[in-house]
């Protein structure tokens, strides 16, 4: 199945980008834009066929993230007060259901926060928030989506994945956005085996149950979910390794020049910063797919006018990705074969003389060993 | 002297509605049940709940038995009250079941792979009426399960521990298992896993059920162990054993096997599909 663009802070341009049309569908955002925005971006992908459209609430942290929530009529006004109350979120998904109609999307996620702890209680609620969506749109054509916030060091203990996809099945709706809330700092591959095997049992368990899954914020790692069984997988033009972390999750720099471009080099699985990419380059070690990616001349082309090329790096990583979730769904590649290359590719950078030194210190190819043991152990997990 | 302590009470009962005393036919932690015949001739069980426990939870049984409407579950006909020497007594009457039990049944033969069949199809019936209500029986097992005549369809009665989902749980959080019988309880009822308590824990006590009827073993049962040594494999999720796995797939029963899945997640989400599996089955017989 096609994957997903996650929209995030001005990224609306690259919904409409010619080279970018893998992509089938995308979570709208209320964060990032007013309700006449998203109506806007709503018409303009309506004229695409088959095209899905999600709209994620986003009550995640209505406290503390609200940029543009305060202007859907959805958004509750006395969050900082209220009890959250099965009443509570009655007379949001009221509110939820009736911004739907309107919007017109295909699907619309059921609102959720991120708790501090992740109870059964907690998971019984979302799907109670789930049922009632769904109760509401009946008899109109926009599907309830259900969400599940997991969090990932919860899922370390094996039996948990088990437990809560138990719980989400009682949902009556068949379709889930899975939000994985973790500690990982963003910018940084999830390298935890137990959180991976954690994840991708909750994945295969959902799926074998009858719920097609959609992982939000998706990066690299894209490919273990995949492999799990995931029908979609969601990501952003910040590679969205910003992740939901515990405290918050983090914009990338605003403006002035605070981004960095990345190359994102399939035979690493790794991000690489412009010297490595001429590096790696150099030493004939960069993939078939990186080559026949359209925006890796763009880049390489860029580099030697010393021009920028950021907004070619956010494409070259979600071409990679938008190609790679449809190679995976199609089977004319395995993630066991990505990572089998990635670990063989690392082993030559390692024995390679000169050696070559990525300039960002973390950046060097451990994930890889510990997404292979996640890939292999996770079916024995718990 | 009878084994019966409440049956001159059924006996004073009887009298007061004019129906014709029969006998003791099973007594429970709450209640004993005794047959009856009333002036137009139909035969019904009577069962005196026992002094001290109309409780809670007699009354949600009689509740959950008053929501319910199928077939396949046992209908409640009266729910009244009566005082005999100064101490009111209350008493359910309920359809005699002539045909007995299941477990009357496999005290002398198992039964066939077209019984197992058929009295699955009308139980899948009666649990996905039961799920309908918001209701989870809690208690399927052989000597719950009856017969209206030897050729009847299966009945399930015996609400004693039904929960319903609409209402707070009457278990604590903090006991260590729930209510129910061990031997053919799931996973989660073990455990007192109350999030996880749905039609799918009656799905679980069905397969064991069916399994047992059938097959003559308990699916979680490993060759050489006990009784005990099963319901410590359920409740620690161990999965059926390799010998009822085989049993089951060399008797084209491959939905018995799902159905008894340790976590509710990989059983069948709802009980259309389950019913669809289960007829599947008929291929084989």
């Amino acid at each position: 199945m096609p994957a997903y663009h996650q929209i995030g802070h001005d990224s609306q341009n690259l919904l409409f980008d010619e080279g970018l049309t893998r992509f089938g569908g995308a979570i709208l955002s209320p964060l990032n834009y007013t309700p006449e925005e998203v109506a806007t971006q709503l018409n303009r992908l309506r004229e695409r066929e088959t095209f899905v459209t999600l709209f994620d609430p986003h009550l995640y942290r209505p406290q503390s993230e609200r940029m543009h929530l305060p202007s859907w009529d959805y958004y509750p006004k006395d969050v900082e007060t209220a009890d959250i109350t099965s009443e509570w979120w009655a007379g949001i998904i009221d509110k939820l259901a009736a911004t739907a109609l309107q919007l017109n999307p295909t699907a619309i996620a059921s609102p959720a926060i991120v708790p501090k702890t992740f109870p059964d209680e907690f998971y019984l609620g979302l799907v109670e928030n789930g049922n009632r969506l769904e109760s509401a749109l009946q008899g109109t054509a926009i599907r309830a989506t259900q969400t599940v916030v997991a969090n990932l060091v919860d899922l370390m203990n094996p039996q948990r994945a088990m437990s809560i996809a138990s719980i989400m099945s009682k949902s009556h709706i068949e379709e889930c956005l899975l939000v994985l809330i973790g500690n990982t700092d963003p910018r940084r591959e999830l390298a935890d085996p137990e959180e991976l095997k954690g994840a991708m049992k909750l994945i295969a368990a959902l799926e074998n149950g009858g719920q097609r899954v959609t992982v939000a914020t998706s990066s690299s790692e894209m490919i273990l979910w995949k492999a799990a069984g995931a029908t979609n997988c969601a990501t952003g033009k910040f590679f969205n390794l910003r992740r939901f972390t515990i405290s918050r999750f983090e914009e990338p720099g605003g403006k002035g020049g605070g981004q960095l471009p990345y190359w994102f080099e399939e035979s690493l699985l790794a991000f690489l910063r412009q010297s490595d990419l001429l590096r790696v380059q150099a030493r004939g070690l960069i993939s078939d797919a990186s080559t026949n990616n359209p925006f890796s001349k763009a880049i390489l082309d860029s580099i030697p006018a010393k021009e920028s090329w950021l907004g070619l790096s956010w494409r070259h990583f979600m071409y990679w990705f938008a190609e790679t979730e449809l190679r995976l769904s199609n089977g004319s590649v395995s993630t066991e074969d990505l990572l089998t290359t990635a670990d063989e590719t690392w082993a030559a950078v390692a024995s390679s003389k000169p050696k070559i030194y990525m300039e960002e210190r973390y950046n060097n190819g451990d994930w890889v060993r510990q997404w292979m043991r996640a890939l292999e152990e996770y079916p024995y997990f718990g | 002297m009878s084994v019966y302590a409440l049956e001159h009470i059924a006996v004073a009962i009887c009298e007061a509605l004019g129906y014709k005393f029969g006998s003791g036919i099973g007594a429970g932690s709450f209640k004993e049940t005794f047959s009856a015949t009333r002036a137009d001739g139909v035969r019904i069980a009577l069962k005196v709940l026992k002094p001290g426990c109309s409780t809670e939870r007699s009354d949600r049984e009689v509740e959950a038995m008053k929501r319910c409407a199928h077939p396949n579950v046992a209908s409640l006909l009266e729910l009244s009250e009566i005082e005999i020497a100064g101490t009111r007594h209350s008493f359910i009457v309920e359809k005699f079941m002539a045909g007995g039990t299941l477990e009357d049944r496999l005290r002398t033969q198992l039964i066939s792979r077209s019984e197992l069949l058929k009295i699955g199809d009308s139980l899948i019936g009666a649990v996905g009426h039961i799920a309908a209500q918001d209701l989870v029986h809690r208690d399927f097992k052989p000597a719950n399960i009856m017969f209206a005549d030897t050729e009847g369809e299966a009945v399930i009665g015996d609400f004693g521990v039904v929960r319903d989902l609409k209402r707070e749980s009457l278990t604590m959080t903090y006991f260590p298992s729930g209510p129910g019988t061990p031997y053919f309880a799931a996973p989660e009822q073990l455990t007192n896993d109350k999030a996880l308590i749905d039609w799918r824990t009656d799905q679980f006590a069905l397969g064991t059920t069916l399994a047992i009827a059938h097959f003559g073993v308990h699916p979680y049962r490993w060759d050489g162990e006990d009784e005990n040594q099963a319901i410590a494999r359920v409740a620690g999720r161990s999965g059926p054993s390799p010998t009822f796995v085989q049993m089951a797939t060399h008797a084209e029963l491959p939905a018995l096997i799902k159905i008894l899945a340790p976590w509710p997640v990989e059983r069948f989400r709802t009980p259309a599909m389950l019913l669809e599996a289960w007829r599947a089955q008929r291929d084989g017989d």
